[in-house]
């Protein structure tokens, strides 16, 4: 008897259309990881993810809406899902934001793709 | 008691002899000043016509005495430069001409003398009037006179022309608000260029760079070089850009204050840099937010110069109270810097350039000096004093 082996779903949100093609085709090429949701901003990502309840939300932190807000909502409507914060800032007060409305988890945008995947699937364990 | 100082008193002419102070007329000469002669005060006598000298003297006030009444009974250079009022032509006279006619119309020159009485002076800044019906800003003092019995004997006046003063002060207020204007609209721009860079700049970068990376997995090993130089191209375009953003955004000091703000910035800046940091401030009131603004930016890029090109293991940015402004030094123990850093300032260096512009609109000035091997010192001053009507 095979067991089947666990999907780590995601959920993508960017309101650049570049960032997010590139990414799903990045986490797609992950033979065990499903990009279940695609949002161009807030409210859709909130929506998107509880509906599909993904192990992880990746938000740009500045898509229209605002990725802080949309964190918040999805901690609440979707529990389960982990969020990563994912901006092209890297300053204190940025880093603080996210992390009062509880996202611990945040990736620089232009670190290598192998990082991204990596730290997508460290918070998916955690799920 | 005020006691009454031996001042020139006197009224040339029959006219005004009924408002003489008692002395004969032949004892004062144009001016109304009595002439130097042996008279029964309590100065010796080369001391009283010292004084009386020195008040005819004087060109920078306009002192002068008025009998009970308010008439002028003496006259000076100070006041006849002053008020473009001979001795002769003003002595006699009423001292209201010198105020404008709305002031006499409200009664104000009556009022200053009851006040003087009332209360052994008056002071008042105001306009008032010269011979020739121009106007000038004068600080005034009056002084209420009595003699030993305590009978009021009349008033000495004070008048100082303020008007360059007042106009310079004016003139640094209008500084104050184009000042503020300008900050702002500096900051403005600057956010709106951190945003666009940060919103579109650099997300394409990113994409390209990430898009790259996919793309590197596909092709033929012998176009792995060329692809990861262009990686690496990509990726330390953005980390410019991203440091770009980093310095052009809001200092965030309008929520925190200027040391908290800059305390913020030091830790992040100096902590990537590897450099150790001191914050030292003496300030008695935070400066207005314009004022601290300029402060952070010119912190902002004496801190970058450390980080770029002093290879410094320590900064510190002292912050004082001065001259009714803010001193701030920032001091690295760096390479220091070649001789003649006057044509780094005047050259190239925009960053020099740009602090010792952002000081001196300001009001302020700035300086930089250090040696080869003795570290950079980088001093500047900016008044601080909030500008009122804005």
């Amino acid at each position: 008897m095979t067991s089947v082996p666990a999907r780590l779903t995601v959920l993508v949100g960017d309101d650049e259309p570049l960032i997010r093609e590139v990414l799903c085709e990045l986490l797609e090429r992950e033979p065990d990881v499903d990009v279940v949701a695609v949002a161009r901003d807030a409210e859709e990502a909130i929506l998107l993810a509880e509906l599909h309840t993904p192990a992880v939300a990746i938000l740009d932190m500045r898509m229209p809406g605002g990725g802080v807000h949309a964190a918040r909502e999805i901690r609440e409507r979707s529990p389960g899902t982990r969020i990563m914060a994912f901006s092209a800032y890297g300053d204190i007060g940025s880093v603080e934001e996210m992390r009062r409305a509880g996202v611990t988890d945040y990736l620089l945008k232009g670190l290598p793709n192998t990082e991204i995947v990596a730290a997508v699937r460290r918070l998916g364990a955690r799920a | 008691m005020p006691v009454l100082v031996p001042m020139p008193v006197v009224v040339p002419g029959d006219v005004l002899a009924v408002r003489s102070w008692g002395m004969p007329d032949s004892t004062f000469d144009d001016h109304g000043l009595p002439r130097a002669q042996p008279r029964p005060l309590g100065l010796p006598g080369h001391a009283e016509t010292d004084l009386q000298l020195l008040i005819q003297s004087v060109v920078d006030y306009s002192i002068f005495m008025l009998d009970v009444e308010g008439y002028v009974v003496s006259w000076n250079t100070g006041a006849e430069r002053i008020k473009r009022y001979s001795a002769k032509e003003i002595i006699g006279k009423h001292f209201s001409v010198f105020y404008p006619p709305e002031d006499n119309a409200a009664g104000k020159p009556r009022r200053e003398l009851e006040i003087a009485v009332a209360e052994g002076r008056l002071e008042d800044e105001g306009w008032r009037v010269r011979g020739d019906g121009t106007r000038f800003w004068a600080n005034v003092v009056i002084t209420a006179l009595f003699d030993e019995t305590g009978q009021l004997r009349g008033f000495g006046k004070v008048t100082r022309d303020m008007t360059e003063r007042r106009s310079a002060e004016r003139a640094l207020d209008e500084r104050g608000r184009l000042l503020a204007h300008l900050v702002r609209a500096q900051e403005l721009e600057r956010r709106r260029i951190a945003w666009d860079v940060h919103d579109d700049t650099i997300q394409s970068m990113v994409a390209v760079g990430m898009r790259l990376q996919l793309m590197a997995g596909q092709l033929p090993a012998e176009h792995l070089p060329a692809l990861n130089r262009l990686t690496d191209t990509v990726n330390t375009a953005v980390d410019r850009l991203r440091d770009l953003t980093f310095r052009l955004r809001p200092p965030g000091i309008d929520r925190d204050g200027l040391v908290e703000g800059l305390t913020g910035h030091l830790g992040q800046v100096a902590g990537e840099a590897g450099l150790t940091y001191t914050l030292e401030h003496r300030l008695d009131r935070e400066p207005p937010p314009e004022t601290a603004i300029v402060i952070f930016r010119i912190c902002q890029e004496a801190v970058s110069n450390v980080r770029k090109h002093a290879r410094a293991s320590t900064v510190t940015v002292s912050l004082t109270s001065a001259d009714q402004g803010v001193l701030a030094r920032v001091v690295d123990d760096g390479v220091g810097i070649p001789q003649g850093i006057d044509s780094l300032v005047r050259n190239d260096h925009f960053g020099l350039i740009e602090m010792r512009e952002r000081a001196e609109t300001a009001g302020g000035w700035w300086t930089v000096r250090g040696r080869p091997g003795m570290g950079t010192t980088v001093e500047f001053w900016v008044p601080a004093l909030p500008h009122t009507g804005d």
